[in-house]
């Protein structure tokens, strides 16, 4: 052991420990709080001819009183009143939804078959769902084009096979961009529900079994439950981004393929609404922090049960 | 290996202690364009012959220009805009003025070009017309002829008429997601002022536009040059060089897809890309310079050849490739130039109007 | 084993609830399980190579073994979570062979106790009932009555990682024991545990087993937990079992040189018979002289090898020359290892490459004074019923 610190010392190790602790604070605060804060006031200001295109702005504390008067809620307001928006929001979370139910159903067998591989096997099998990434996301997606456009990989496939004569006519509909979200954001649901899978302890199964459980209500009883929290975490990690995107919808969208991150887009790129489009982008974030609340909430009620 | 990485570390070095050498001396000329709108060998004669060095980087989106020009500092020296942009941005003092009397070659410009891009930057000061085109029909020779028979496509019917359109939607429609190209079509058809403001007009148009609606099978502003040239789609309404650049990838595919391009008689709408320089450009001189060796006929001429887009250089047709001048795609005859009109941009509260009464039309809601 | 023995008189002293219990040598006994001729191969390795075995009713029965002897795998196949590759295994009388683990009639606990972390200390032990499906009060009776068996009524409520090691195993004993299974598996039951929760535990486990007449089968490979608990052991080898008996007599009559060394400290010495009289057997081995042994007549032949296997508490120790003329043998203490209830020594006999023979000598008194010090010569000796012929 060593002596003690003297007063010095202690005073310097102390503000070292609210250094670290604070680090993690001031990181959110510089790349959280303060773009969302930028965000939130554009989201108060107006359209305007200006440089950058909203008005007011910033002139000093002198002017404050006038800088504030001319921010109102007013996009907000718009945002209620036209049901444009309230339908994107709708229907981005209903596809976004359904995009984590599918991922779902095709991740988790397949973070279960790599959880249940032979170990030596299982780094590979991990790269293999990480390989993808490898290539550019833009370039994936063409490739889908090229898949499901009519006369395209699949339509051939199909009529190869003699399912159908006529084409299937998946591209540029809401299957589409389902196929595209699941196809683009599947290793994220993969590797939580593997992570948590992984985990499990296999003399769990073999416990069960022994008590008189047999495979199939194992798996509800035992496995379901033990990686639900990978569970939860993919399925936020999929629906999260689902519901904002917009590149996927453009390419593989049709006209009725409605999404609230492709509304948002054409406010800001094409109609140069940036307040407006600044106001979509908050309401976006309070939809997405809705299931994030209830997450937590529910992962305090268990511990809390403790 | 060993060697490899020799090698390797001698070029990185080869690469890095000229450039940094470089850097210091030479001057630069930051150029953003349109992906494929230059004939390098243009660039490279530029640098030759002025010993600037050309920095050029490429968008696909002019959204992507607005977008950096109106966030503030852009880092370029030169930039093509669209014309519609320009009312919108020369008030807010984004370009610097051209210095007319440094680019003498600007007497070669085509007053009816020139003239027309007017109506966009008043008396010239800040563009200068790099290329232009118009706004019209790209179909699928075989599969129109075969589903509307043998009468000739040259009018907007085709598209605003449900009757024609609807036989051509299992074969595949796309429009442009562009406001400021369908609702000025729409209303030309309608026989109406294709420039109108009038909010009456505009839900007639946009009325007309959600008949046709059910059958199309996209809005999108650039996926129809490849569809088209694949043959996935039949019609689009698109930028004449986009079709004419399916048309030429069709042919180089060699798959028995043959495009062509109509330009309605009605008229089309003209579009002017232009060549401006930022206010906050760091080198304007050289800007300058690329302009007026830009619009030296000869080398307007090889531009246009390479890229096979129309120059607002009159002179240059002298030296143009016969193909292309004669390509009615490229250069309409007089009187089709005589029916294209131009629009002025929308108010700001026009244009929300519109970007609502466009995206119902798209979402059919 | 001092210790042993002491700790077993200790507890009769006390009014053991422990029978004298036997069931395999009663006659027309009928075994509860039955291992037949079983083989388990992984590729090339065989973890248990043509084994039988019978375990009878009531009977707490112990598989011990170093680790990788086949032990565990023998307890999995009777669970069922592996299949044999050869063979049959009989559980009353019923070929179980292929049935799935969730039919058989057995319950294990496992070493890592493998408690549902997700579930409380109630719905833990309510598991294997609910499968069953029984009715709820019934669910309850019996949920209350494990709770009270291994005393964790107060702890219902809880998640496995709020409770103690202690308390887990006490759990897990009272999951497995809740559906009352013809058998209870126990594999490795204290490894976890420490050495004086234990001890303690041992014997709660073997009152467990007289108070429910419930058949358990334990693997480990811990001989003191062996010895204490079960009422017979079978030591296994390479997947084979060496030797099945009582503990005394594994300890007192080891089958061979294997079992011996394994169960307790043991001084081997090679030699050749040279006489046979009566029930009295005469060796010649070499660093030991010549050694007398009470054996039953007929375990010895002529001239024939033998080996002699002497515990270290059956030796005795002096400065002086015994007056007996056999079973003695002079030589220097190498090591003294004072271990509490007794001292261990290891004498070197026969000179520099002779063996190293141990003796372990009692603590009765708390003299402080040692009688045997560091490079000591010191006498061997020992009586003709303390050393026993074992195989190779």
């Amino acid at each position: 052991m060593s002596a003690p610190p003297v007063a010095g010392e202690r005073g310097r190790l102390r503000a070292g420990r609210v250094l670290v602790l604070a680090l993690p604070y001031l990181w959110l605060a510089a790349f959280f709080l303060a773009p969302f804060a930028i965000v939130a006031r554009m989201s108060l200001s107006d359209s305007a001819r200006a440089l950058p295109p909203y008005a007011p702005h910033w002139e000093g504390l002198s002017r404050l009183g006038a800088f504030l008067s001319a921010l109102d809620f007013e996009n907000y307001a718009l945002l209620a009143s036209d049901t444009l928006y309230l339908d994107a929001y709708l229907s981005s979370v209903r596809l976004a939804a359904f995009a984590t139910l599918l991922a779902l159903a095709v991740g988790f067998p397949l973070a279960y078959a790599m959880a249940r591989a032979p170990r030596q096997w299982q780094p590979a099998l991990l790269v293999a769902v990480i390989l993808p990434f490898w290539t550019s996301f833009l370039i994936r997606i063409y490739a889908w084009i090229g898949i499901l456009r009519p006369q395209g990989f699949l339509d051939a496939v199909a009529q190869g096979l003699g399912l159908t004569d006529a084409p299937l006519g998946i591209m540029n509909t809401d299957a589409a961009v389902l196929i595209g979200m699941v196809y683009s954001y599947l290793p994220f649901m993969v590797l939580p529900v593997y992570a948590a899978l992984e985990r499990i302890d296999r003399s769990l199964l073999e416990a069960a079994a022994d008590l008189g459980s047999p495979p199939w209500k194992s798996f509800w009883t035992i496995t379901v439950p033990l990686a639900a929290p990978g569970i939860v975490a993919g399925c936020l990690l999929v629906f999260i981004p689902a519901i904002g995107e917009f590149v996927i919808p453009d390419l593989l969208g049709g006209p009725d393929t409605l999404m609230i991150g492709k509304v948002l887009w054409t406010e800001f790129f094409s109609n140069r609404d940036w307040p407006l489009s600044s106001a979509v982008a908050v309401v976006l974030l309070a939809v997405l922090l809705l299931p994030v609340i209830v997450f937590q909430r529910a992962l305090k009620a268990r511990e809390g049960s403790r | 290996m060993v060697r490899k990485f020799v090698a390797g570390a001698a070029i990185a070095a080869s690469l890095v202690l000229p450039a940094s050498h470089a850097l210091a001396q030479q001057p630069e000329l930051k150029i953003f364009n349109w992906s494929d709108y230059v004939d390098p060998a243009v660039l490279e004669e530029f640098s030759k012959e002025t010993g600037v060095k050309v920095v050029y980087d490429t968008f696909d989106q002019m959204e992507t220009v607005d977008t950096k020009l109106l966030a503030g500092k852009t880092g370029y020296d030169l930039i093509v805009v669209t014309a519609s942009f320009l009312p919108r941005h020369i008030p807010l003092k984004l370009y610097a003025e051209i210095d007319r009397a440094r680019v003498p070659n600007l007497q070669h410009m085509w007053p009816e070009i020139t003239g027309r891009l007017a109506k966009y930057d008043s008396g010239n000061r800040f563009a200068v017309n790099y290329m232009w085109g118009t706004t019209g029909i790209g179909y699928n020779v075989a599969k129109v002829k075969q589903r509307l028979g043998d009468a000739p496509v040259d009018s907007w019917s085709i598209v605003f008429d449900p009757a024609k359109l609807s036989k051509l939607a299992d074969c595949g429609v796309h429009v442009l997601d562009a406001t400021e190209e369908m609702f000025p079509a729409a209303l030309r058809y309608l026989g109406l002022d294709p420039d109108s403001k009038k909010e009456a007009d505009l839900t007639k148009a946009s009325q007309l536009l959600q008949k046709i609606r059910p059958h199309i099978r996209k809005f999108h502003s650039s996926e129809y040059i490849t569809a088209l040239a694949n043959g996935d789609i039949c019609l689009a309404v698109g930028y004449s060089g986009d079709i004419l650049q399916a048309r030429k990838r069709a042919k180089e595919a060699n798959a028995g897809v043959e495009i062509a391009y109509a330009i309605p008689k009605e008229g089309a709408l003209m579009w002017f890309d232009s060549l401006v320089i930022p206010a906050d450009a760091a080198n304007k001189e050289a800007a300058l310079k690329f302009i007026d060796f830009v619009n030296r006929p000869e080398v307007a001429a090889k531009n246009s050849n390479f890229i096979q887009y129309a120059s607002g250089n009159l002179a240059a047709q002298k030296h143009l490739d016969p193909a292309v001048l004669n390509d009615p795609g490229i250069y309409p005859k007089p009187d089709v130039i005589a029916r294209l009109y131009t629009i002025t941009p929308y108010d700001e509260r026009t244009q929300r109007t519109v970007n609502r009464l466009w995206t119902r039309v798209k979402t059919g809601r | 084993m001092n210790q042993r023995t002491a700790r077993k008189a200790a507890r009769r002293s006390v009014g053991s609830v422990r029978r004298t219990c036997a069931p395999w040598a009663e006659p027309g006994a009928r075994p509860l399980v039955e291992f037949c001729s079983v083989t388990k191969a992984y590729g090339e390795v065989t973890a248990v190579d043509r084994l039988s075995l019978s375990i009878y009713p009531k009977e707490f029965f112990a598989l011990l073994g170093p680790s990788g002897c086949g032990k565990t795998t023998l307890m999995r196949m009777l669970a069922g979570f592996e299949a044999p590759t050869s063979g049959d295994i009989l559980l009353d009388g019923v070929d179980v062979t292929a049935m799935p683990p969730h039919r058989r009639p057995t319950n294990m606990m496992f070493q890592s106790y493998a408690l549902f972390p997700h579930m409380s200390v109630w719905d833990n032990i309510a598991f294997g009932l609910k499968q069953e499906g029984m009715a709820r009060p019934d669910i309850k009776a019996r949920v209350e009555e494990m709770l009270a068996l291994v005393r964790l009524e107060a702890l219902a409520r809880r998640r496995p990682d709020q409770l103690s090691g202690g308390q887990r195993q006490r759990v897990a004993l009272a999951r497995s024991l809740a559906k009352r299974p013809k058998v209870l598996l126990l594999d490795e039951p204290l490894g976890a545990l420490d050495r004086k929760l234990r001890e303690a535990t041992q014997f709660e486990l073997m009152d467990l087993q007289a108070d429910l007449g419930l058949t358990f089968l334990m693997v480990t490979h811990d001989q003191d937990e062996a010895m204490t608990m079960a009422d017979r052991i079978a030591v296994m080898d390479h997947g084979r079992i060496v030797q099945v008996a009582p503990p005394e007599e594994i300890y007192e009559q080891p089958a061979n040189r294997y079992v011996a060394e394994f169960v307790g400290d043991v001084t081997v010495a090679e030699g050749t018979v040279t006489g046979i009289a009566g029930d009295i057997v005469r060796i010649e081995a070499a660093h030991f002289g010549t050694l007398e042994i009470d054996e039953e007549e007929g375990r010895a032949r002529m001239d024939a090898p033998a080996l002699v296997a002497l515990r270290p508490e059956k030796l005795n120790i002096g400065h002086d020359e015994p007056p007996q003329t056999v079973n003695k043998v002079r030589g220097e203490i190498w090591d003294i290892a004072y271990l509490g209830d007794f001292t261990m020594m290891q004498v070197k006999v026969g000179g520099d490459d002779g063996p190293l023979v141990k003796a372990a000598i009692a603590n009765r008194s708390r003299r402080m004074e040692r009688p045997f010090a560091w490079d000591d010569i010191v006498w061997l000796w020992w009586d003709v019923e303390a050393g026993v012929l074992i195989d190779p």
